[in-house]
């Protein structure tokens, strides 16, 4: 694996006094999460640990931590803390009961969307949203889905007052449907209108500078054109999108004329038969849904459930995603299942956790902020009573960004106790 | 890891000392050309956690002995006949066959009859596809019997056909002949037509009106079988018409009866009271509600009424009645006594359904034996043949799943499926296989290659073929996949898990697209 990690800065006995910040006010401020054993992803877990959170962000880990009375302690013993999952790719809060059209804005029609920026129809108030968090999924790519360049996506918290207040990087990157037809026809109309929009960006670009350099005159403003200018420039990721080995491969090939050296792959299970390219390019992947059929009638039964190991094997930076649309939507909180999946089937344990923490943070340019519990993160921790990426453990305590989340707000956790307590009710009778 | 690849090899060193012909049983993508595994006189697994899935609980370090097809024992220091085929079955774990009491799996199309509000005279056992990839690929996920029914176009749907997994047998030859008859219905948006535009809007648009036509049909079917037995017999009968003979109404008439049990879809629990009232009426219990997702809102009516609940483990919100389905669901239901069962309903999500067994102890904390029974005993209780299959008891069918760890956690794996005592799935040989369909993918390239060159020069303007040059800058298997996919049928109508699959019979590929619609 090429994915730089931060160096573990934890001395196992910290005199807590040095590290109150300016910026708290008080030891009331302060949160220690004690007793838990720890799965810091970026490092073996430890068992018994302490984490101290100040102004939402993690200041200290360790198992031999001294704190004042006056500080919030919580008892976490017997749970595992974990840094909360980071989804790759999804479409969540844009859409909220598929079959209802008036609740759903995953798709803008038309080829060219780029000035679309998915995040600003994010329904911060979805009702999706708290049960994905109830899963331990605190974190989400959110991105847009319509034509063939559609827009810009962003990375999101899935708690907040608005979508403004959700987002913690945007834009994240342009997304880019490569069209399967091009793979072996070059004058494919799609392909065509692709590239005939980035020329008139670049001339847009030129036009632009030139008027701003040179006082020549300005062209009129064009918002799709100027969403591209950093996509041009290369200060942009592409987030390629393919789902066929051959059509993946014409991908690379064809961003690679463009230019576009900042490239991520999303795509399905086929990408394990490019692995060994994508890991010479370091062409980082998202690869969606673990939990498909063969592409092939001919495939082996676990063709798909192997791609992350065979990604894994090859060296290539990846995360794991589900398909992000569809029924997956409502059911973000399965993302673990589909990491833990790919390890029965081949990929190492520990891997398999950062797939859905710290490598999908990375790849989404906000691993310097999530995806593993490390001094100076963001404090978006779950406690849950084992294993994380197991169907049986249960998630019990959330924090994000240090605030503890209400875990009621999820539909499941309060019916539950109130229809237990009618049915007994009526049972009693 | 290392661990479980060597007990793979294990299993089929041992069993070849046993038994070679049974050791070589190599399965083939296509079923037609599969042979049909043997039924060994006797096999013991030995020194497994065994899950009976029944009263005997899970058991450590047990044996289970299987003779022709049934099983014979299960425990410790059993006395085993001599010949029997050992399988050493040490760190795995045993468990029932899953039964699958909702799947579209394995039918010739035509999942859905949408015309009239009732087909309850068209029958799944007419278009039984014992040869779809689907049966062995659920067989690999530890799936030994499922419900094959019609989708839910339709108040009242279809006669439903249970079968077991006997992949590439003779389509008869699946159905579990002593399952007792069933048909599906259907409640809410789905026969009241909500999701889609119809030309000819047909009645009912509303719940009310779905209950109403099911009134209406109970009503003609009780008057269609009072003519049909007042007909008299002998003499008297020549000089009476009898009344013209009415399948749809005769299957319905059976369910009056109680000689055919209903299996309704269902969602919201205000549609699921209302069955359960007419139903009464008539003296009809329920058999199952299926999806019945605000179950957990009317638990103790339905476990007063006798209906078993079938239903996602946490699929939701895909439609506005799926908007209040919660996790605890199951949970729920069974803390007031519902029979509860998990179920598919989508040929992907049957691979994995221990997966969703291990979620019922996630959600509500179901133990985790009762967890493993909501996939196995109960399912077969609510089809009607867990005195057959089900849980792992002396004289069942010797239907069992061999685990390489805890059947509920994500990181174990189906080592071997055993139906009626025949392995219909081996890791062992499914690698066997991959190595012959290598073999023979070379074999034909290499052809595909030679012909190639030899006509170099004959531009015979098939539009498959790729020019020379293309082929020999294009690696092998590529070249041979890309031709082979250039001209597959796509899918492109079906929704989310189809959208990208290649090579794959439409029909394996049909679910019930009114059930999950909108996907996008």
């Amino acid at each position: 694996m090429m994915i730089s990690m931060l160096k573990k800065a934890t001395p196992t006995t910290l005199v807590l006094a040095i590290l109150l910040t300016s910026a708290t006010a008080s030891w009331a401020d302060v949160l220690v999460l004690t007793g838990a054993t720890v799965h810091p992803v970026s490092s073996d877990a430890i068992e018994n640990a302490t984490v101290v959170v100040e102004d939402g962000k993690i200041s200290a880990i360790g198992s031999d931590l001294q704190w004042s009375a006056e500080a919030e302690v919580i008892d976490l013993s017997g749970l595992h803390l974990y840094p909360g999952f980071v989804h790759p790719a999804t479409q969540l809060g844009l859409s909220e009961i598929s079959s209802v059209a008036g609740t759903v804005d995953t798709s803008e029609m038309g080829s060219i969307n780029a000035a679309i920026r998915a995040e600003v129809a994010i329904n911060h108030d979805s009702m999706l949203l708290p049960t994905t968090i109830a899963g331990g999924v605190l974190i989400a790519h959110v991105m847009p889905n319509g034509g063939l360049i559609q827009g810009t996506s962003a990375v999101v918290n899935l708690d907040g007052w608005s979508w403004e207040d959700m987002v913690i990087r945007s834009p994240v990157g342009m997304h880019l449907e490569f069209p399967t037809a091009a793979v072996d026809d070059d004058q494919n109309d799609d392909l065509q209108t692709i590239e005939k929009v980035l020329d008139l960006a670049r001339h847009y670009q030129r036009a632009t500078q030139a008027a701003a350099e040179e006082g020549t005159t300005a062209p009129p403003r064009n918002s799709q054109l100027e969403a591209l200018v950093p996509l041009i420039n290369g200060d942009q990721t592409l987030f390629l999108r393919a789902n066929r080995y051959d059509v993946m491969e014409k991908a690379l090939d064809w961003a690679d004329e463009q230019g576009f050296d900042n490239v991520v792959l999303m795509a399905n299970a086929d990408v394990q038969y490019i692995a060994e390219r994508l890991a010479e390019d370091d062409t980082p992947v998202i690869l969606r849904n673990v939990y498909a059929m063969p592409t092939r009638r001919w495939e082996p039964y676990d063709m798909a459930y192997v791609a992350a190991a065979k990604l894994a094997e090859a060296g290539v930076r990846f995360a794991i995603a589900d398909s992000g649309t569809g029924m997956d939507l409502a059911n973000a909180r399965n993302l673990p299942f589909h990491a833990g999946s790919a390890a029965a089937h081949g990929l190492e344990k520990s891997d398999a956790l950062k797939t859905v923490t710290l490598w999908p943070a990375e790849i989404l340019g906000v691993g310097d902020q999530l995806g593993s519990i490390e001094v100076g993160k963001r404090a978006s921790l779950f406690a849950a009573t084992g294993d994380a990426l197991e169907p049986m453990t249960r998630i019990e305590r959330v924090w994000i960004d240090g605030a503890e989340y209400d875990l009621s707000r999820d539909s499941g956790r309060s019916l539950y106790p109130r229809y237990q307590e009618r049915n007994a009710e009526v049972q009693a009778r | 890891m290392l661990k479980q690849i060597m007990n793979t090899f294990l299993f089929g060193a041992l069993v070849m000392s046993s038994g070679f012909s049974l050791a070589q049983w190599t399965p083939d993508v296509e079923a037609w050309n599969s042979p049909t595994p043997q039924q060994p006189e006797a096999v013991v697994f030995r020194n497994a956690t065994v899950w009976t899935a029944d009263d005997g609980g899970i058991l450590e370090n047990a044996d289970v002995v299987i003779r022709d097809g049934k099983i014979d024992g299960i425990g410790s220091d059993l006395r085993t006949p001599s010949d029997a085929i050992e399988i050493d079955a040490s760190d795995m774990h045993i468990t029932p066959g899953i039964i699958d009491a909702h799947s579209h799996a394995a039918i010739l199309g035509g999942v859905n009859e949408s015309s009239r509000i009732s087909t309850a005279d068209v029958r799944i056992r007419d278009v039984i596809d014992p040869e779809s990839i689907n049966i062995y690929r659920q067989l690999a996920g530890g799936v030994t019997a499922i419900n094959l029914l019609h989708g839910s176009a339709n108040a009242i749907g279809g006669q439903m056909s249970v079968i077991k997994l006997r992949w590439g047998r003779e389509p008869d030859q699946l159905v579990i002949d002593s399952a007792p008859p069933g048909i599906k219905f259907a409640l809410g948006e789905n026969p009241k037509q909500s999701n889609w535009s119809n030309d000819n809007p047909r009645y009912p648009r509303t719940r009310q009106g779905v209950n109403q036509i099911i009134l209406e049909k109970f009503q003609k079917a009780a008057d269609y079988q009072r003519s049909v037995e007042g007909m008299p017999s002998g003499r008297a009968a020549r000089n009476v018409v009898p009344p013209r003979p009415n399948h749809e109404l005769a299957a319905i008439a059976e369910i009056l009866n109680g000689e055919r049990g209903i299996h309704s879809h269902a969602y919201r629990s205000d549609e699921m009271l209302a069955l359960m009232n007419l139903a009464e009426e008539f003296d009809v219990t329920i058999a199952t509600f299926q999806h019945v997702l605000e179950g957990y809102k009317i638990a103790p009516r339905m476990a007063a009424h006798g209906v078993g609940g079938s239903t996602f483990i946490d699929w939701w919100a895909f439609k506005y009645e799926a908007r209040d389905a919660i996790g605890f669901n199951p949970a729920l239901m069974h803390q007031a006594g519902v029979l509860t069962g998990l179920h598919s309903d989508n040929p992907e999500l049957a691979r994995r359904m221990n997966l969703e067994a291990a979620k019922a102890v996630r959600y509500g904390q179901v133990d985790e034996h009762e967890a493993l029974k909501m996939i196995t005993l109960n399912p077969a209780a609510q089809l009607g043949i867990d005195d057959r299959t089900g849980s792992l008891a002396e004289g069942k069918d010797a239907d069992v799943v061999v685990w390489n760890g805890h059947p509920l956690s994500v990181y174990s794996r189906v080592e071997q499926t055993w139906v009626d005592g025949r392995r219909y799935f081996d890791r062992a040989a499914d690698q066997r296989m991959r190595e012959q369909l290598a073999a023979e993918r070379a074999e034909l390239l290499a052809l595909v290659l030679a012909e190639g060159e030899e006509s170099d020069d004959d531009d015979s303007g098939d539009e498959q073929s790729e020019s020379p040059a293309e082929e020999e800058t294009t690696p092998g298997f590529r070249s041979f996949a890309a031709h082979l996919t250039s001209g597959a049928q796509q899918h492109t109508h079906l929704h989310g898990f189809a959208a990208h699959l290649i090579g794959y019979r439409s029909s394996e590929l049909s679910h019930d697209d009114f059930c999950l619609f909108h996907f996008e």
